[in-house]
């Protein structure tokens, strides 16, 4: 039984991304809707969609390759450091850092500015919840 | 018991002057969260009133970078920002010398391009700055240990040692 209980805890700690609070839900909802308008067949957001977006490099703002994972790291788990400053970033994984993904004003702010650092052009509603996702979905170890 | 009072206030006048508070420290907790998450939160009065105004007209190009924020939140950092510029706290040391090496029709946007910073600088070889214990001549605090308190006293440049200012 001890086992069962165990294996229990440590699936859910692996398989679960925890729930977006209310205020994070509702907004990932918008762009669910959002998305809708624009592709007929959209189902969800998509981890490895978000994956591929978070750590596929681009010609950025400045003119040259950049990727999300030149400033976060692979390892969402662990701090970042700005590349143009030398400053550290706290981790973007929720499971590292419990401030991460709660407060809407500062995912638009941040979306807003990284996807134009990176891609050079606003995300999309799609791509912005797809790597909302992935960040989610990053706990330790994985 | 007169002289000694005298005596104490004389001294501690003294050592008040002679603390390295050169910038007014910055007072702003919405300045500290959004201008300091990516780099050291520099004190407006390092810059004069022209040039905060200029750089936060278009945040959204900022170095290279997009750093972009709401309307509201922009004014309100852009109103204490020029209220504490460094031409309006000339009883500052370091703001009023920041302040008058600026020719009056340059506007610079980088704290390092200003006259009076370049020669507090500039003995400063490159290896310095490019070791990655500093980086970057934005990054203050790496030999300014009292920065962020508006001290620029007590130079310690890493893995070189003292540089007396």
């Amino acid at each position: 039984m001890k086992k069962i209980l165990l294996g229990m805890v440590a699936f859910s700690i692996i398989a679960s991304a925890a729930p977006f609070n209310a205020e994070v839900q509702t907004y990932v909802d918008g762009l669910k809707t959002e998305t809708k308008k624009s592709n007929s067949g959209f189902v969800d957001f998509d981890i490895a969609r978000g994956e591929q977006i978070f750590t596929s490099t681009h010609i950025g703002k400045k003119g040259t390759k950049i990727a999300c994972t030149t400033c976060h790291t692979a390892n969402l788990t662990a701090n970042g450091k700005n590349d143009h400053t030398g400053k550290v970033i706290d981790p973007l994984a929720p499971s590292a850092n419990s401030a991460r993904l709660t407060n809407v004003k500062d995912l638009k702010k941040w979306l807003r500015r990284n996807f134009n650092d990176v891609y050079n052009r606003e995300g999309s509603a799609q791509e912005k919840g797809d790597v909302l996702y992935y960040i989610n979905s990053k706990s330790k170890g994985n | 018991m007169k002289k000694l009072i005298l005596m104490v206030v004389v001294l501690s006048g003294a050592m008040f002057a002679g603390s390295g508070v050169g910038v007014k420290p910055v007072s702003n907790q919405l300045y500290i969260n959004e201008c300091g998450s990516c780099h050291f939160a520099f004190q407006p009065g390092l810059l004069p009133q022209r040039s905060w105004t200029k750089m936060m007209g278009d945040l959204a190009n900022h170095f290279g970078t997009d750093a972009s924020l709401n309307k509201a939140d922009t004014a309100t950092l852009l109103a204490y920002m020029t209220l504490n510029a460094s031409d309006k706290s000339m009883n500052y040391k370091r703001s009023q010398r920041m302040t008058n090496s600026i020719n009056t029709s340059n506007t610079p946007l980088k704290i390092s391009e200003v006259p009076y910073f370049k020669s507090k600088h500039r003995e400063l070889s490159r290896a310095m700055i490019t070791q990655k214990e500093v980086g970057s001549i934005t990054n203050c605090v790496a030999c300014h240990s009292n920065a962020s308190k508006g001290d620029y006293h007590g130079t310690y440049v890493p893995n070189y040692g003292r540089v007396d200012d």
